[in-house]
């Protein structure tokens, strides 16, 4: 141990830290006891349930579930009807415009990108879903970060003739959504459950990479999806 | 039967299922670490204290997304951590940290000659002055690793940044401190 490590470990414990308060009555005072979505469902089921409870919350989708696929912080829910959502252009409705370094320290974590020309356009919904406008293959792309830790982050709901087939991108778990319009709708990490389904129009690539999981979104084909995912560093 | 206290991945489980007395059992296990975290980064008591109390109120919201089977401290620390440093940039005030009073011996102490406790208290303050002159990247890393006694994986979790980046960053941070104190000696 180096003589400053020690010094410093000893300055730690001769810090005058103001008194410890008492956080548990205020902070159970400020609860909101209203059962949140996910404690519908027991425990065992709760991963099943959400995804089940998202389809069964519009009508229409009502005995029209047919499977889901979950994949990190994001499920893919198969329906006969897509519920009402808000239509939007590709690159309109994604958030705020934020700076990289406020993207990172609201989502808490470093932004994965593949490599750019000049500084990427960021733009964040709440503080979980960030989002970064990208040129490639001669269209416009979105990649869309979030935390894996966060079960359920993102959701999307996708119709009978809509591909949904899995991916692998570079050596990690993915999954394909080709064809048809299909709805995606997110949980925000910090303010809990919030639903706001929006329409897509394009193909997405949906993959692990390390803690987070990752979406690519636009007029791609699977190759060319691949293509960009496998640069992302 | 007899009770047994509830290791922290049941409590941590009955708060999923809207549990509040196993959710308070775990506020009152961590709000220390929480309130000194967010008193680090926050800079003064007062935000420290609403910072703390927003971030476990936020991970009660968030408890459901909590990842089965991962420590909760980190993950607890960083929405703490996040609330404090949202604090710390909309009111860009912070105070700086003192040494405890010269006279609070903590027991087990020995009890130095009074030429040797001025010396090293005079060596102390000179070292958090440099800590404290650190760019907040550098000092938040010092802070938690020193301060707060976390380990490297656990500060990544907490600041959000990759282990490697702590390592780099606690390099650095210790490379300017040896010079500040070498100019200053």
């Amino acid at each position: 141990m180096s003589s400053l490590d020690q010094r410093l470990h000893e300055l730690g414990r001769e810090l005058a830290f103001p008194p410890e308060p008492n956080l548990a009555p205020t902070v159970l005072a400020r609860i909101d006891r209203r059962p949140f979505p996910w404690r519908r469902a027991a425990p065992a089921f709760a991963l099943a349930a959400i995804a089940l409870g998202a389809a069964l919350a519009v009508p229409q989708a009502r005995s029209a579930l047919e499977r889901w696929f979950h994949l990190g912080g994001a499920t893919v829910v198969r329906v006969e009807t897509l519920p009402p959502a808000v239509e939007r252009s590709q690159a309109g409705g994604l958030g705020r415009p934020v700076a990289v370094a406020e993207a990172e320290r609201r989502l808490g974590f470093p932004l994965e990108l593949p490599p750019l020309h000049g500084a990427p356009r960021v733009y964040m919904v709440g503080d979980s879903l960030s989002t970064v406008v990208l040129r490639a293959h001669g269209t416009t792309v979105l990649l869309s970060e979030f935390d894996s830790y966060g079960e359920q982050a993102l959701k999307k709901l996708a119709i009978r003739g809509t591909i949904v087939e899995p991916a692998e991108v570079r050596g990690a778990q993915g999954l394909w959504i080709e064809g048809s319009p299909h709805t995606l709708s997110w949980i925000d990490r910090d303010t809990g459950y919030r639903e706001r389904p929006i329409v897509i129009h394009g193909n997405v690539l949906l993959w692990l990479h390390g803690g987070l999981t990752l979406r690519l979104e636009g007029r791609l084909t699977k190759a060319q999806a691949l293509d960009i995912a496998r640069t992302v560093r | 039967m007899v009770d047994r206290p509830l290791d922290e991945a049941e409590l941590v489980e009955r708060a999923r299922r809207g549990d509040l007395e196993a959710w308070e059992t775990l506020v009152r296990a961590y709000q220390g670490i929480a309130f000194r975290t967010a008193y680090l980064l926050a800079g003064n008591a007062a935000d420290a204290e609403e910072a703390a109390q927003d971030g476990f109120l936020k991970a009660y919201r968030a408890v459901g997304r909590f990842r089965r089977g991962s420590p909760l401290k980190p993950w607890l620390l960083r929405i703490v951590a996040n609330e404090a440093r949202n604090r710390r940039r909309s009111t860009g005030r912070r105070e700086l940290l003192a040494l405890r009073a010269a006279a609070e011996v903590r027991p087990g102490d020995a009890v130095p000659s009074p030429e040797a406790a001025l010396l090293a208290r005079e060596e102390q303050a000179h070292l958090l002055a440099a800590v404290e002159a650190l760019g907040e990247d550098h000092r938040d890393v010092v802070a938690c690793r020193y301060f707060l006694g976390l380990g490297e994986d656990e500060t990544a979790a907490v600041l959000g940044i990759r282990a490697g980046t702590v390592k780099s960053r606690l390099a650095r941070a210790l490379a300017r401190l040896r010079e500040r104190l070498e100019v200053e000696e």
